[in-house]
């Protein structure tokens, strides 16, 4: 099983000429090959649920059922996704407006609601059936981050807006997103774009740079040149190129000015109310900066500086152009979208094919994000015949609660899952990031071995000592605390279904293979699953529900679950 | 305006024999005879990083009349109003006087009785750096200056333009491996999540929880709680076939053997009667940094380092009115602390200093600061050589000559400057210096003389 990373390249490049043969990789477009196509290859089990952990938010054997009777590895894949696509986002706006409905003194409680969209998050996480989508909107909302760890905190219709926002543009058009999450209030406020006012020397007040900055830097170009393979471009002193200095970061800070809450008779008397936190901010043309201002400077920028006095609008509309047909944008967002879906560490080739989709979809349109999804999924790289040491990556916490708990159909009596202050203990919620940078660096390399080999494991920037115990202990509680043996649960409880494990309490290998069906796809490693069943087989027999916890336990928390492969 | 240096005080020293006011002797680091291993004494070192970038010219502060107009003029609507100013007294201040913002009065008190300095103009530089040369591209600079993440590692890690992924309090755990191997926990200890900082190359941090470790449910020492821990044990205990795995795996491997070791060792720690504020997570994970030192003996501590953080400080809207809230809570909970090594008798062992992701812009956007680069820093402790402050206050007008644009100063001295003389006291050999602040070499003053 251990394997150095050379030969792992190499059996993945094995894997990628096998499955472009089938006519499954790279393509993207899940079509069979015409004449000479090989007999078709059905989809595994261990393969469904590979995919569906990459795509949902937890694979199910009865999603990873429905996956495999779609088609098979040639078609099956791109069907599940294009049923995806065309399903409409599911929201969380209303159920945080019907929360404030229900406060009883709103001025106060305001922050409370804060509670109910993590609700609505986790609810449309684990049961929502547009999963491909809220899957998408998740890895949005840790690269265009706002968080609550701020002045949003009162603003929880904002947040749930935005993260509607996310979602509703997650499978669109790049450009719009772009666009959409500019002149989100909930963006505005956290980036300060929001009152950003024009220059004033005579009193030496500049405009601020914070969104200027954020929105080159983490959201669209990053800091240095990329090749189209998402390698970073080097001068010839071996220094990478950077993308831009200090003097386009003003330039776009005097475009970002003149912005606020809208629907006010003024600049100066924009306020924030409920309603203007859920609809793009308005251009006041009085505080928007006059100057001449210099963007970013590349070969076929179409106006690398704008002209003085432009309209807040035109100005905005050319800025975000100049910012979407940078180069650097298809193989930015691609590198990080694979690395939130797929495996940590893309080959240079895989980030290419994905950079090129974003580039251009096959129509001759740039940025469609489906296009770049289904490119991200299909390619032979996201599927690989063998596991290479740098295959996968590491689920986020969040992750493999959804996983586990959407694998055992857990639900709570009262049809919510209201958890508490779950960032506490995971170091992670929903829009809850401490600064824009995310809970990890997509950049982020444990010392070691990954950051010997200059690999990256980002997800492992939340994995220290103490929150591996809370996680792990989180993942005791649920299991041992909230399943369907327990009696007497309250109605909060978010209950897993053990119903079939039960049955099989008396037959430890069987017992132990079920649990490895439904959270490895069938996979388990010869020592996890010894201990597995040696476990169960300490309990009596007639505790049913302790044997399947002790097993589910020992599985929720191994690497071989933690890691997606 | 005046220019507190160096060299000025140096003559200060030499004028007044300012360990002898404060009534401490110099003191060296006491290793034993090479060849034999370990420290003889304890010290700590209490790294407490200022997350966001902390607009470090409105916490300390000109007061002398043409500084501070010069100041004023610059800063308008951010300014803090002279009168509100906590005045200090600096030994060494020439013709300028300073005071500190406000909010920081545990500060203020802490500088006056001459446990606490400030260096004032300090960031990260690959080497000496005028105007001239940064405009002229004629120095190598750090890369990607006034970015928050960059610069945050740049100040982890001193690693100015190469990829390296260790950080100096790392490094120094890596160089003193020999010396510190009987200890039973890892000599880095982050209250504040991963850190670069104290990646080593090869020594490896731990990283508790902000109230102490965090131990197993369901794990015991007998019967069906020592058998599950035991399955678990095993099962992180096997190869796996990816980095990833392995990765974590090992993290979990070590936090269940330091999960027990510690939280047995602070059970058994004596309570401070220091009151620490109330509802301040920095305060909270200080206070845990002084439970931990209380039982070093019993984990056979010498030498530490400790990581704590806040976060909040990237003030680009709102600064006057979010500053107080930071920076008081920055004074009181350092206040604190150092009160509580005083009360554990470690004070002279315990050197706490700050660093954050850069300074802030002297000019306004309206209502708060941008990104900049050099910026003030604290040391505190009765190592510290007190009431003083170290490197060079910059002139504070826009356009003046450490100016590189909007009232981003280049840096007076660098952070591998700052390191080095922590590192120094606290234990690391003249010849390793380099390994812990590779450009160290590019400066003169190879120790800014703030610690005894």
């Amino acid at each position: 099983m251990l394997r150095t990373r050379l030969i792992g390249r190499v059996l993945t490049a094995v894997a990628v000429a096998t499955l472009v043969a089938c006519g499954g990789g790279g393509s993207g477009d899940g079509s069979s090959g015409g004449a000479g196509t090989p007999p078709p290859v059905p989809i595994t089990k261990t393969e469904a649920l590979r995919f569906l952990n990459q795509s949902t938010y937890g694979a199910t054997e009865a999603e990873g059922q429905r996956l495999m009777a779609l088609g098979d590895a040639s078609t099956g894949y791109a069907r599940w996704i294009d049923e995806q696509v065309a399903r409409p986002a599911s929201l969380q706006l209303p159920t945080v407006q019907a929360a404030y409905a229900n406060l009883t003194n709103p001025a106060q409680m305001i922050g409370s609601l804060n509670g109910d969209r993590q609700e609505i998050w986790f609810r449309n996480s684990i049961r929502g059936p547009d999963q491909l989508r809220q899957r998408v909107a998740f890895a949005l909302s840790e690269i265009m981050v706002v968080s609550q760890q701020s002045t949003l905190q009162n603003m929880p219709y904002a947040l749930a807006d935005y993260y509607d926002m996310l979602a509703r543009n997650a499978f669109g058009d790049f450009r719009q997103l772009m666009q959409d999450v500019t002149l989100h209030p909930a963006m505005g406020v956290y980036l300060n774009m929001l009152g950003n006012q024009k220059p004033d020397e005579a009193n030496s007040i500049r405009p601020d740079e914070n969104y200027a900055r954020e929105l080159l830097q983490l959201f669209t170009v990053g800091l240095v040149e990329l090749g189209a393979d998402g390698t970073v471009r080097k001068g010839a002193d071996g220094v990478p190129l950077p993308t831009f200095d200090q003097s386009v970061i003003e330039g776009f800070a005097n475009v970002f000015t003149g912005w606020n809450y809208a629907g006010a008779a003024s600049f100066a008397q924009a306020r924030r109310t409920l309603a203007n936190q859920i609809v793009p901010m308005q251009a006041y043309p009085e505080q928007h900066s006059p100057l001449a201002k210099k963007l970013l400077q590349y070969p076929g920028a179409a106006k690398p500086n704008l002209p003085a006095r432009q309209a807040p609008q035109q100005d905005l509309a050319d800025a975000l152009d100049n910012i979407f047909n940078h180069p650097n944008v298809g193989p930015f967002v691609s590198k990080q979208l694979i690395q939130k879906l797929v495996t940590s560490n893309p080959s240079p080739a895989y980030v290419a094919r994905v950079a090129a989709k974003f580039d251009n979809d096959g129509t001759g349109k740039r940025g469609n994000l489906a296009a770049v999804v289904k490119a991200i999924l299909l390619d032979a790289e996201a599927r690989p015949a063998t596991v290479a040491a740098t295959t996968g990556k590491v689920k986020e916490p969040l992750l493999r609660l959804t996983q586990l708990w959407r694998a055992y159909g857990a639900q709570a009596a009262n049809g919510q899952y209201r958890l508490g202050n779950i960032n506490a203990v995971f170091g992670q919620g929903p829009l809850q990031s401490p600064s824009v940078f995310n809970f990890f660096s997509p950049f982020y390399a444990p010392p070691g071995e990954i950051a010997d080999q200059g690999l990256v494991a980002p997800e492992l920037q939340i994995a220290t000592e103490y929150l591996n115990t809370t996680v792990t202990n989180t993942f005791y509680n649920v299991i041992f605390g909230w399943n369907s043996t327990v009696p007497g649960l309250p109605a909060n409880a978010v209950v897993m279904d053990f119903s079939q494990e039960v049955t099989l309490a008396g037959d430890p290998e069987a017992l132990v293979n079920r649990i490895a069906d439904k959270l490895l796809g069938g996979t388990i490693s010869p020592t996890l699953k010894a201990e597995a069943r040696a476990a169960v087989e300490r309990v009596p027999a007639a505790s049913a529900g302790q044997r399947v916890s002790e097993a589910m336990y020992l599985v929720a928390t191994s690497p071989e679950y933690v890691v997606s492969r | 305006m005046n220019r507190i240096t160096r060299r000025r005080f140096v003559q200060a020293l030499a004028a007044g024999g300012l360990t002898h006011a404060f009534g401490r002797t110099a003191g060296t680091v006491q290793a034993q005879a090479a060849g034999t291993g370990g420290f003889s004494d304890y010290r700590a070192l209490v790294c407490v990083f200022l997350f966001g970038g902390n607009d470090s010219w409105s916490m300390v502060v000109p007061r002398s009349s043409a500084e501070y107009a010069a100041y004023a003029r610059s800063r308008q609507n951010l300014a803090i109003p002279l009168d509100q100013l906590l005045p200090v007294n600096a030994l060494n201040g020439g013709g300028a006087l300073y005071g500190l913002h406000p909010s920081m009065a545990g500060v203020a008190s802490l500088f006056e009785s001459g446990r606490c300095a400030v260096i004032a103009n300090v960031g990260p530089l690959i080497a000496p750096t005028t105007r001239a040369q940064y405009q002229a591209s004629s120095v190598p600079l750090p890369p990607q200056l006034f970015s928050h993440n960059d610069q945050q590692d740049q100040w982890h890690s001193l690693r100015g333009r190469n990829a390296s992924k260790s950080g100096w309090a790392g490094r120094i755990a890596d160089v003193l491996a020999a010396q510190v191997s009987s200890q039973q926990l890892a000599l880095n200890v982050s209250l504040s999540g991963n850190t670069l900082f104290q990646a080593g190359t090869s020594a490896t941090p731990y990283v508790m929880g902000p109230t102490g470790a965090t131990t197993f449910t369901g794990f015991g020492t007998s019967g069906a709680p020592l058998a599950r821990k035991t399955a678990f044990q095993n099962v992180v205990n096997a190869s796996y076939g990816t980095v990833y795995e392995r990765a974590y795996a090992e993290v979990q491997r070590r936090a269940v053997r330091y999960a027990e070791l510690v939280n047995d060792a602070l059970a058994a720690a004596p309570a401070l009667t220091t009151t620490f504020p109330a509802n301040s997570p920095l305060a909270t994970q200080l206070q845990t940094v002084a439970r931990m030192i209380a039982v070093r003996e019993r984990l056979g501590m010498s030498r530490q380092v400790f990581f704590v953080a806040t976060g909040g400080f990237d003030t680009h809207d709102d600064q006057l009115a979010d500053q107080p809230g930071l920076l008081g809570n920055v004074s009181a909970s350092l206040d604190a602390f150092y009160k509580a090594t005083v009360e554990l008798g470690v004070a002279s062992s315990v050197t706490t200093f700050t660093q954050s992701d850069f300074g802030r812009t002297l000019t306004s956007n309206g209502d708060g600061s941008d990104h900049a680069w050099g910026g003030v820093q604290l040391v505190i402790g009765d190592a510290v050589r007190g009431r003083t402050l170290y490197g060079s206050y910059p002139t504070l007008e826009i356009g003046g000559p450490e100016d590189v644009g909007g009232g981003r100063f280049i840096p007076a001295v660098s952070s591998d400057q700052y390191a080095a003389t922590l590192a120094k006291w606290f234990g690391v050999a003249e010849a390793q210096l380099p390994t812990v602040a590779p450009s160290i070499g590019l400066f003169a003053e190879k120790d800014l003389g703030f610690l005894i």
